[in-house]
């Protein structure tokens, strides 16, 4: 196999940690000794008490939301001002030694795993919202503000910022740009990329750059388009200008339920056809309905095959009018039960529901393991069909939830990662389940970024031509290749081992390449 | 659906063009051809992407369009309108313009600041590279960020990074209703914008054009009346003031274009945030944008109208006939230079995109030299 050491990390089966903490022993008097000289040098460019360096200080970091995929940093520094972040960059150009940037560590695609020769750049303390200008309607925040606190600081001025990741109570905005999050309400409002004003980095070279502009452009090419989903491979973002829009005065829920899931799938496609936007539209399934009900108890009819919850916002006259719209097309799609919400109270419960899938499903099964894929709505039957016979033939229960508005999958696989094996063969169906998404003409992440865990699927993805010219868009930003190696776009050499592990219909992709 | 795939013949051309180290003039409807620099090099061939046309697959539901550069906008926005869609960004519809020659000057319309950008809407690219390699990036799904976004790096880029072959771009119904307010106010009165901009209104364009302030609602006919009642002001109707300003057909720029021609003035677009106060440069005005797009006619000489741009955080672009002594963009320098000029070198290492065509600064190459790998 590979000697890369991130990919140690990448087998993440018990047995796995254990090569990983032997290849850390073996090394260990060598590393610690580079670990020391670095720890010296960079305490020099930060604080007292910002470089952590002991075993226990660096544990909480070795991994992010990914927990399968672990790797304790040479160190980890803390810097608390742009200065000290260019000095860090500086320092890390000149000894060559890898930079991988941390938010909140919410993560789910391994995106924010240390290197193991490398530092991890902690920006938790640029937490401070540094203008909230409500006449213009942006605020200006640095990159460890998370997602919630800019819409609960901009709520009284009767404004909010519009994506909403699930994890939005925890994850950062830094974050959020590197991976190009979503949320439920992005079929409206759209993902970071469109949500985000301009952004203050550092690059490799330590320049302090500002991509984007005041205005609604800027000279030269678009790189602030090209930074979010990055996944922190381009630059280190320092401070972020988000756009703030007004609070729709009216907000209300359609929960609609179906006795099969294809019924769901083709009510939201009419929906679309009628001429609506929702401001969200989601699907679960029925593992997940009863899941969800079982967890937060918010009403939802456990014995329905599929929901849709539906939200309209605008102002009244609008959102009447579009309930109106969506209800009258549910019922001519065979809708087995319809439901809008009768208070905010309950409106928020039932979004609740949605919104804790994840640790519901969590409850079912001693781990669960959530993929991330897009595909054409048309699709969705199809793809769901042949989840349940993967699912079936792994024994490995699957929940679904879904952006059913802008068709961004996410299976759950339930397993127990006590079980010899049960880990890799969970990582295994996810895989053909992201492989199926690419076949019918989806991509393999919609919102959790390649990081670490998707690398080889990008390969499916993408042929080598194309993560070539991937590679040196890298190399325009960061020659060096220190930002975050390793993640995001997978080497060719990678490719071939992986292609010839996984031939497709016998193409062997990459047949110019040595294979191991 | 129809149309003709000639992306072989095209990437045929740009090898030999390689072979021959010959820079490539990208052209579609050739309706641009006054923006931007003339394309300095008397060698350069023309790339024709005309005849690379057509809808390759359009599904309503989907909310998703794939087209092939070479197609006439106006062909798109007929398909489009025929099943009640549009593109949000309302690109302006130059006579003959092509869906790539809009993509690659990253061109949107009125409805701009509240739908959101060309860039916004497009999901998948097929490029051509600069070393004749044919590459797909992005998609036909609203979500997906596998791979940097290279597709929305190519809007604006002027073919520089590439030349567009197929893009893949979101759409969205047209709005049951629009309707057009105009207030009266003074000239150069852009206080009001700010606070209107922060109302809950399904707000679609605003503008200034003299005295008379125009605001465009869209929406469900109950939430456009109900806004217009609460926003006030005269009611016209229909689109016909915003088309004619979006296709540049409007008096303030048949009269702008003709004193260009006969004299020595310049017609610029300038780009600055929507709340900037009237900019002290002498000229005819006229705003929109709600303030954040604002044409200039002036007899000022370039150096004076970007440093004035400059000093307010804002750019420049020249819209009129080219004049070899001044550049027709505001420069980019120091580190942002440095690195557009290496994102240039990753995508045509030769340079032969488009050459001298934009922001000729880029055509420099930046040290360390990096060329694709």
């Amino acid at each position: 196999m590979s000697a890369d050491p991130a990919d140690m990390g990448l087998a993440a089966e018990p047995a796995a940690s254990t090569i990983s903490a032997s290849t850390d022993v073996h090394n260990a008097p060598e590393r610690q000794g580079r670990r020391e000289k670095a720890a010296s040098e960079l305490s020099r460019l930060v604080p007292a008490g910002s470089v952590l360096w002991s075993e226990e200080e660096l544990r909480p970091y070795e991994s992010d939301g990914l927990t399968a995929m672990k790797q304790t940093p040479l160190l980890v520094v803390l810097p608390e001002s742009v200065e000290q972040v260019q000095a860090i960059m500086r320092w890390a150009k000149h000894t060559q030694t890898p930079v991988v940037a941390r938010g909140a560590g919410t993560g789910l695609s391994g995106g924010a795993l240390p290197h193991i020769d490398g530092i991890l750049l902690g920006l938790a303390k640029f937490n401070a919202i540094l203008e909230l200008n409500e006449k213009q309607g942006f605020a200006r925040v640095q990159p460890g503000v998370r997602n919630l606190a800019i819409s609960d600081a901009a709520r009284p001025h009767g404004l909010y910022y519009a994506p909403d990741p699930s994890s939005q109570i925890a994850c950062t905005i830094g974050g959020n740009v590197a991976e190009n999050s979503g949320g439920v309400h992005c079929l409206k409002y759209g993902l970071t990329v469109h949500n985000v004003l301009s952004a203050t980095v550092i690059t490799m070279d330590g320049d302090l750059l500002t991509l984007g502009a005041s205005g609604y452009d800027n000279a030269g090419y678009d790189l602030l388009a090209l930074l979010n989903g990055s996944e922190g491979m381009l630059a280190v973002v320092v401070e972020v200008r988000v756009k703030l829009l007004p609070v729709p005065p009216v907000a209300k829920l359609v929960m609609a339920a179906f006795d099969s899931v294809e019924a769901a799938g083709n009510a939201v496609g009419d929906v679309i056809a009628a001429g609506i936007i929702p401001a969200g539209l989601e699907l679960m399934d029925n593992p997940a309905i009863v899941a969800a009900e079982a967890f937060a108890k918010c009403g939802y009819p456990t014995d329905a095959a599929a929901l849709l919850l539906c939200e309209l916002d605008g102002i009244e006259e609008e959102v009447n009018t579009q309930v109106e719209g969506v209800s009258q097309v549910f019922k001519a799609a065979n809708v087995s039960s319809l439901h809008i919400a009768a208070t905010e109270a309950e409106r928020l419960l039932l979004w609740k529901g949605r919104k804790s899938a994840f640790p519901a499903v969590g409850r079912l099964a001693p781990d669960y393991y959530c993929i991330d894929g897009t595909i054409p709505r048309k699709q969705l039957s199809h793809v769901l069909q042949r989840m349940e016979q993967m699912s079936a033939e792994y024994s490995l229960p699957i929940a679904n939830v879904f952006h059913a508005g802008d068709g961004n999958l996410h299976p759950l696989i339930m397993f127990d990662a006590g079980k010899p094996g049960e880990l890799h063969r969970t990582e295994e169906l996810g895989s053909r389940i992201l492989q199926l998404c690419v076949e019918v003409g989806g991509t393999v992440t919609g919102e959790h970024g390649v990081g670490m865990e998707k690398i080889n699927e990008m390969c499916v993805q993408f042929d080598a031509n194309t993560l070539t010219q991937f590679h040196s868009v890298k190399n325009a930003f960061d020659p060096d290749g220190l930002l975050n190696p390793g993640k995001a776009v997978p080497t060719l050499q990678r490719c071939a081992e992986f292609g010839a592990m996984h031939v497709h219909h016998g193409e062997v992709k990459f047949p110019e390449l040595e294979r191991f | 659906m129809e149309g003709t795939d000639s992306s072989a013949d095209l990437i045929d051309q740009v090898r030999q063009a390689i072979d021959a180290k010959t820079p490539v003039r990208i052209v579609g409807g050739d309706s641009k051809a006054v923006l931007g620099e003339s394309c300095s090099d008397e060698n350069a061939v023309d790339l024709n992407t005309l005849k690379h046309s057509g809808i390759i697959s359009y599904d309503a539901t989907e909310l998703v369009v794939t087209v092939r550069a070479g197609t006439r906008l106006s062909e798109l926005n007929k398909a489009l309108n025929d099943a009640g869609q549009m593109m949000p960004f309302e690109p302006p519809e130059q006579a003959g313009a092509t869906i790539g020659g809009v993509l690659a000057c990253g061109l949107s319309g009125p409805r701009r600041p509240f739908s959101g950008s060309a860039r916004d809407y497009v999901l998948g690219t097929r490029i051509i590279n600069g070393q004749a390699q044919d590459l797909s990036f992005g998609g036909e799904v609203m979500k997906n960020v596998a791979g940097y976004d290279v597709s929305r790096v190519q809007v604006g880029a002027w073919g520089t990074l590439g030349v567009l072959l197929d893009v893949s771009m979101k759409v969205l119904p047209v709005p049951e209703m629009d309707l057009t307010l105009r207030q009266q106010t003074k000239q150069h009165d852009l206080s009001a914008f700010s606070s209107i901009m922060r109302q809950p209104v399904p707000l679609s364009g605003a503008m200034l054009i003299d005295d008379s302030r125009y605001l465009r609602l869209s929406g469900s006919e109950a939430a456009v009346r109900a806004a217009a009642a609460s926003l006030g002001g005269d009611t016209l109707d229909g689109n016909a003031i915003w088309n004619e300003v979006r296709d540049h057909t409007h008096s303030f720029y048949t009269n702008a274009y003709a004193a260009c021609a006969n004299g020595n003035k310049t017609l610029w677009r300038i780009s600055v945030a929507d709340c900037q106060p009237p900019l002290e440069l002498n000229g005819d005005w006229l705003y929109e944008w709600a303030g954040g797009q604002r044409w200039l006619l002036t007899e000022l000489p370039a150096h004076t109208v970007f440093s004035v741009v400059d000093a307010a955080q804002g750019h420049a672009t020249r819209y009129s006939a080219s004049n070899a002594k001044e550049p027709s963009f505001q420069p980019i320098e120091g580190g942002l230079q440095k690195l557009q000029s290496r994102l240039r070198d990753s995508f045509d290492p030769l340079r032969l995109f488009n050459r001298g065509r934009y922001h000729p600064e880029l055509d420099v190459p930046s040290s360390p030299a990096v060329t694709g790998a």
